[in-house]
């Protein structure tokens, strides 16, 4: 309460000093001269009573001081003068300050560049959208399963329901979460853009407004008579329309159909959903359009649409989230079929959709904490060699103190050193982390369609503040509070020449903290590197060399299935004539895609119960021969078995064949499908190997055929794959003008996406394992470079003693031995239990992986070694002359 | 040690502060030091100029309030008066002292027995 007081009084203070100030300046007046009246009444002479009464009254400066401590907190003049100090006391030693100053940056920018993506995925809310306080997001969840497979995105008639009936939210809205590819006929070219169909509201409820014409409304989005209209974002008619402002009214022809331009979305307005940038926005209804699928909007087993209410005015999330519940209960019992065991779930609306949530904060949250770690050496280091400064400050600290400074005066001195250090270290940080941002922006794959935006916001900027100076209060307090309390007699009489046995203690503990945390980063950075190295060396079970890969879809233009089979005949016919082409097919999709599909199957006649889980893989013959699949017994499919499945012939791996056919030959067997009546014979047997993750066990896998019209093109070249990628672009080109290839690329490009987790982890925490050891080593030189300094004057009388120059560096040597020693102790011990943690990501590699923690180990006893043995090699130099002299 | 010291004075000059406002009603800084050297008889070492301080700490406090008036030789001056708190404070604070006072003076004399 009294210092509650104190500090409202402080306050006042900060408003009106200047009047108070005037007139407590008019009643000391006053006072001295009712003072000196009296003296001189009493018979002095003027001048001595004024004497008299200034002596009476005490010291009026002290006072004014005492009186400005009183009413405010710190006066901006003490305050530049503590900051004008510290600068020059930073600059008087610019190359250790440098250093320390680096060491900082580097922690900070590391962590920047981590918040930065954490901002950039869950704290940032989307642009340009009003109160996204009151949206939340709604997602179906099965209650019989768990993980992020066990949430999905809304059906329409589910959609309508929610939307229909809700009396919680203003509104609901509903997108398509995939997004829509719509081939453009620009002039007769096509060219395939970037879609996103919407519902009427959509717009309305984000708060969104056309920067140009009007937005989809719910007159566009009617069930059964949508209107063929579109709204364009502002970058994509910036970049193909050179904004021209007549764009609206004009008609464009997508999937072979005219829409019209009825309006142009805000600059920076890119929907809700992360990492999707749509060039248009279409109403949902018309999605036959671009979908060609007749039933989705009638199908409730058609999950598409990611759904989000805006909250009425007074209502909350827990209301809403009740009301959804109720919801889902209700059509899980009018449709049971679809809507058993389906929940909904709310969550906030946030740019990464609420289920995949939990794996973005663990993922950045793991690098939050391994760079927490760098910092904290960084922190450690600078720590170590401000306290080697105090000891060498004490003769300033000691005249301070003699002279009246407080000890509280002295502590902040010594902070506002650290914090100026960390400030610049901090700014320097933000530097950083916008170029590691990019740096990390670059690592992903070209196949993954993503358009990250990660602004360094005013939430990356209050972070980084927060970082700088807690990490300067961190490192500056020990040496601060250490320097404050120095006895000033002993010290002005005497500069001492041992360090201190305390001071030694304190930083040798804080030494061994420092290799204990460089170990255990170290090991997690190795063992992540390793598996990286594994992860690469893994065989996915077909070639990774000289085949070229593009998509194709002709569905989207509505064509028939006749003119879809003769687009495909004519274009495989042109790309086997290609120079260098050894082999060509198509296949619905490639092993470690995000694709899959599955279904069950077992022997000819099992009961249902019996069947077992398979992924299916619908390919064209030359498939395996393409991919460099090997055959382990039987053939190939012909084209006739895979244009027409009631020919009825699949080809197997070796996994299903243990399986189903344990000990036998399964080629003639019959097999059977899931929920399908024919059964199918097993032509050929093929190895087996990693379809949907690199990391994952051998699974069994049927291939057939009938193949949807789109399709994934795979041509096996003689040598560089790449130069064929533009021939590809150019035969599509020339079988059909309208058509585009998308997602060319070569094998290696596309390896990237299942490497992507391993490769940027590998990045990472190879990153913050270099900074560690760099870190600690240069920390552990310093500080025994400065004990070397501290003792020379001790090594030279041990040496006039007698020591030989092998026993000074045995003693130099020691201290450094011991810490590493211990360090290294602790930091394996709990680098064995961090390691358990990354497990998860670790490709053919156990968490406990001796020769790893061996190798960390010796690795860094060198490098502390080396720290060590450079200043001992100047301690053994030392001529005792020359250091008794120095006395 | 002198931190220790300078702080039992303190409290000491803010008890009598407050008791000489609230013997003899509103006073400026002035009044206040006449009173104390008047009552102290040269006993008490003090530069008026801490009265002020004082002053201060007790209007922070809450426990005295001032206004502008004009003195008795027709001079403007910042009048001192007790607050209501103050006068709580004022009690609890000569309780306090009565207390240790005998306190002390039992152990004083405990010494010249013994």
């Amino acid at each position: 309460m009294r210092i509650l007081r104190e500090w409202a009084a402080k306050t006042q203070g900060l408003f009106m000093h200047g009047r108070e100030d005037h007139e407590l300046d008019a009643e000391i007046h006053d006072h001295l001269e009712l003072l000196q009246e009296r003296y001189r009444r009493q018979g002095m002479p003027a001048q001595d009573a004024a004497v008299a009464a200034r002596r009476q009254f005490g010291n009026l400066t002290l006072l004014k001081e005492r009186r400005r401590a009183q009413v405010r907190f710190l006066s901006p003049g003490e305050i530049w003068g503590d900051i004008r100090f510290g600068m020059r006391m930073i600059l008087k030693k610019p190359g250790s300050n440098a250093a320390v100053v680096l060491a900082l940056a580097l922690g900070i920018g590391m962590n920047t560049a981590v918040f930065s993506f954490v901002n950039a995925l869950l704290l940032r809310p989307p642009a340009g959208v009003r109160a996204t306080g009151d949206l939340l997001e709604i997602w179906l969840h099965s209650r019989t399963s768990s993980g992020v497979q066990s949430y999905f995105p809304f059906t329409y008639p589910d959609y309508a329901y929610y939307r229909d009936h809700s009396r919680i939210f203003e509104g609901v809205l509903g997108f398509d979460g995939d997004g829509t590819r719509a081939i453009w006929n620009r002039s007769g070219e096509g060219q395939v853009i970037q879609g996103q169909l919407v519902s009427g509201n959509f717009f309305s409820l984000l708060g969104v407004n056309a920067a140009l014409g009007r937005v989809i409304s719910n007159a566009d989005d009617q069930l059964g008579h949508p209107r063929a209209v579109v709204v364009l974002s502002h970058s994509f008619w910036q970049r193909q329309w050179g904004s021209d402002p007549a764009i609206v009214g004009r008609t464009l022809v997508l999937n072979g159909a005219d829409f019209m331009v009825i309006g142009v979305a805000p600059a920076g307005f890119a929907g809700i959903l992360v990492a999707t940038e749509p060039d248009f926005w279409a109403p949902l209804t018309a999605q036959e359009q671009f979908t060609h699928d007749k039933d989705r909007l009638d199908s409730r087993h058609s999950n598409w649409l990611i759904v989000a209410g805006r909250m009425r005015i007074g209502v909350n999330a827990v209301q809403a989230q009740a009301e959804m519940h109720v919801f889902a209960d209700r059509l899980a019992q009018e449709h049971p079929d679809s809507n058993k065991e389906l929940d909904a779930i709310a969550y906030p609306a946030k740019l990464v959709p609420g289920p995949y949530r939990v794996y973005v904060r663990a993922f950045t949250g793991l690098f939050m904490a391994v760079f927490g770690l760098v910092l904290l050496i960084a922190c450690t280091n600078a720590a170590s060699l401000l306290l080697a400064r105090a000891a060498n400050r004490t003769r300033e600290m000691a005249i301070r103190s003699a002279l009246g400074a407080g000890r509280g005066r002295m502590i902040r001195q010594m902070l506002v050193e650290s914090l100026l250090l960390s400030s610049i270290a901090g700014g320097a940080g933000v530097l950083l982390a916008w170029w590691i941002a990019r740096l990390l922006l670059e690592l992903v794959p070209p196949s993954l369609p993503i358009t990250l935006e990660v602004p360094l916001d005013w939430r990356v900027l209050l972070f980084t503040v927060l970082v700088s100076v807690v990490t300067g209060l961190v490192f500056g307090m020990v040496p601060a509070l250490r320097s404050a309390r120095v006895d000033a007699a002993p010290a002005l009489k005497e500069e001492t020449r041992s360090a201190g046995v305390r001071k030694s203690r304190l930083r040798t503990v804080l030494l061994i903290g420092e290799i204990a945390t460089c170990v255990v980063l170290l090991a997690c950075a190795t063992l992540c590197v390793r598996s990286l190295m594994h992860a690469n060396s893994i065989d996915p079970g077909f070639d990774t060399r000289n085949i070229a890969i593009a998509t194709l879809d002709p569905g989207t233009l509505g064509y028939s299935p006749q003119k879809v089979a003769a687009f495909y005949r004519q274009l495989m016919e042109r790309v086997r004539a290609l120079p260098n082409v050894t082999a060509a097919s198509y296949t619905k999709h490639l092993p470690l895609g995000t694709s899959r599909e599955q279904t069950t199957v077992g022997k000819d006649r099992s009961k249902e119960s019996d069947l077992i889980p398979v992924d299916v893989f619908r390919v064209n013959p030359g498939y395996f021969a393409t991919l460099g699949v090997r055959f382990l017994r039987g053939r190939d499919l012909t084209q006739k078995e895979c244009d027409d499945e009631a020919a009825g012939a699949v080809v197997i791996n070796e996994v299903l064949a243990r399986k189903v056919w344990p000990g036998q030959d399964p080629v003639g067997q019959r097999i059977a499908f899931g929920g399908e009546k024919n059964t199918s014979e097993v032509v050929g047997v093929v190895k087996a190997g990693k379809y949907r993750s690199l990391g994952e066990e051998p699974i069994p896998v049927v291939f057939r055929g009938s193949l949807p019209p789109a399709r994934t093109l795979v041509i096996r070249t003689s040598g560089d794959a790449r130069p064929l990628l533009e021939a590809v672009r150019r035969e599509v080109h020339v079988v059909d003008p309208m058509m585009v290839a998308t997602d060319l690329q070569t094998i290696e490009e596309y390896m990237a996406f299942p490497l992507f987790p391993a490769r940027t982890t590998g990045f990472l925490l190879g990153a913050s394992g270099i900074l560690a050891v760099a870190l600690t080593a240069i920390g552990l030189f310093g500080v025994i470079a400065y004990v070397v300094s501290q003792r020379t004057h001790e090594i030279g009388v041990r040496m006039a003693l007698g020591a030989r120059r092998t026993d000074v560096m045995r003693l130099v040597m020691r201290q450094g031995l011991y810490v590493t020693v211990v360090g290294l102790g602790i930091g394996l011990a709990a680098a064995c239990a961090a390691a358990r943690l990354l497990s998860p990501l670790l490709y053919g590699i156990g968490a406990n992986d001796p020769a790893t923690l061996a190798g960390v180990a010796a690795g860094l006893t060198a490098v502390t070694m080396l720290a060590c043995y450079l200043p001992a090699r100047r301690a053994m130099q030392v001529d005792p002359a020359v250091a008794l002299r120095y006395e | 040690m002198v931190d220790k010291k300078s702080d039992v004075l303190q409290g000491t000059l803010d008890l009598m502060v407050l008791k000489t406002l609230h013997a003899l009603g509103p006073l400026h800084g002035f009044g206040i030091a006449r009173r104390i050297e008047q009552i102290s008889d040269d006993v008490l070492q003090l530069n008026e100029g801490t009265v002020y301080t004082s002053l201060l700490r007790l209007q922070q406090q809450g426990w005295i309030a001032s206004s502008w008036g004009v003195s008795e030789n027709n001079r403007k001056a910042r009048f001192y008066s007790i607050t209501r708190q103050g006068l709580k404070q004022l009690a609890l604070e000569t309780e306090n002292w009565e207390r240790i006072a005998g306190v002390i003076g039992r152990v004083l004399r405990l010494e010249r027995e013994g």
